[in-house]
């Protein structure tokens, strides 16, 4: 079985804009499924609103498009009432963020044993293009027309700070190392969360001087950095520039999970 | 094997011409029926995995199988077997 067989194939090609990351990083988390193994009938897709939230109804198996903000809890039931399923949350930055920031730190501190991907794109991409709590300063978007007054949200450290056992970040270039993380994320019991930095040509690149889909993969790719090569960075004394994101993995430990496979 | 643009798929949005070590996909020039600029395969029996999966027994590469969004490129079986000759650039 390939990977792709856990696509509908009845439904695509999917609805997102040419170039979107959010269609790469299905290909990287249904490469890491079938790497492991899961069975069809014993894995859950669950998902938000957004445009993230739409890659569950591309998939076979069952999945959860539920309401904005709270694919999270309906994930904690899902995986409470049946331990043996496999469940994996698909999410974006406005989704998890913005109006699900609540849930997503408190899925965190009971360490309940999902794998949550966040799509974060910087942006509300579905609804026109409004500043989302990740838009970086300085970004243009529809509500923040003279660039972004606000420092952005880094996810990835507040996984770490509120307890999951597993947090890496990625972009949707660096596919072969994303899968690998999205594996291990799943092989870890305990929730792991695994950010993506993914592109959005048509509301992020096409008002922050990125028109081409490219140049804002070009992008992404020339102003990430290994974690341990910023901290030795810092250590050393040498200055990091501002808009240099750090990528790799955060943290991977042991803290005791909730609703594990007895 | 042989690498395959779906053309129904393809949204153009050049990610392939990105990623590939050996340069294979070029960006297009003219528009497929649906009103798409595909890009274009410049001499695809290079490509590491079409050659060597067989011997391999696992698949070499696929960047650019992973990277498109719109899940429009794949390898096909070519049948009957026909033998190119690949010129390998240093």
């Amino acid at each position: 079985m390939s990977y792709q067989d856990w696509f509908r194939q009845d439904r695509l090609p999917h609805i997102y804009c040419s170039g979107c990351g959010n269609g790469t990083v299905i290909n990287c988390t249904l490469m890491a499924v079938d790497e492991i193994g899961w069975k069809e009938n014993e894995t859950v897709f669950v998902s938000g609103i957004g445009c993230s939230s739409r890659a569950s109804g591309y998939i076979v198996t069952d999945s959860l498009h539920t309401t904005h903000g709270r694919a999270l809890p309906f994930a904690t039931g899902v995986k409470l009432s049946n331990p043996d399923l496999n469940v994996v949350v698909f999410t974006g930055d406005g989704d998890l963020a913005a109006i699900g920031g609540n849930h997503f730190i408190h899925a965190c501190r009971r360490n309940i044993d999902l794998t949550v991907i966040c799509m974060n794109n910087q942006i509300y991409g579905m609804t026109g293009g409004q500043g989302s709590p990740t838009t970086p300063a300085g970004a243009l978007s529809t509500t923040t027309p003279y660039g972004s007054s606000e420092p952005a949200f880094d996810l990835s450290e507040l996984a770490v700070a509120a307890g999951a056992n597993y947090v890496a970040r990625w972009t949707s270039y660096h596919v072969k190392e994303l899968t690998r993380a999205i594996g291990a994320g799943m092989r870890t019991p305990g929730l792991s969360f695994i950010e993506t930095m993914t592109q959005c040509p048509t509301n992020y690149g096409r008002r922050n001087k990125l028109r081409q889909v490219t140049d804002q993969v070009e992008f992404m790719k020339n102003h990430t950095a290994l974690r341990q090569k910023l901290d030795r960075m810092r250590e050393s004394g040498q200055k990091v520039p501002a808009d240099v994101i750090a990528i790799g993995e955060f943290v991977r430990r042991d803290r005791p999970a909730m609703g594990v496979r007895r | 094997m042989k690498l395959v643009i779906d053309q129904d798929r393809c949204k153009g949005c050049n990610l392939c011409t990105l990623v590939c070590p050996y340069r294979i996909f070029l960006p297009g020039k003219t528009l497929n029926r649906k009103g798409v600029v595909v890009p274009d395969l410049d001499r695809p029996e290079r490509c590491t995995n079409c050659r060597l999966q067989k011997l391999y027994g696992r698949t070499l590469c696929g960047l650019c199988v992973m990277i498109c969004p719109d899940q429009a490129i794949s390898w096909e079986e070519e049948e009957p077997h026909e033998p190119h000759k690949v010129a390998i650039e240093y």
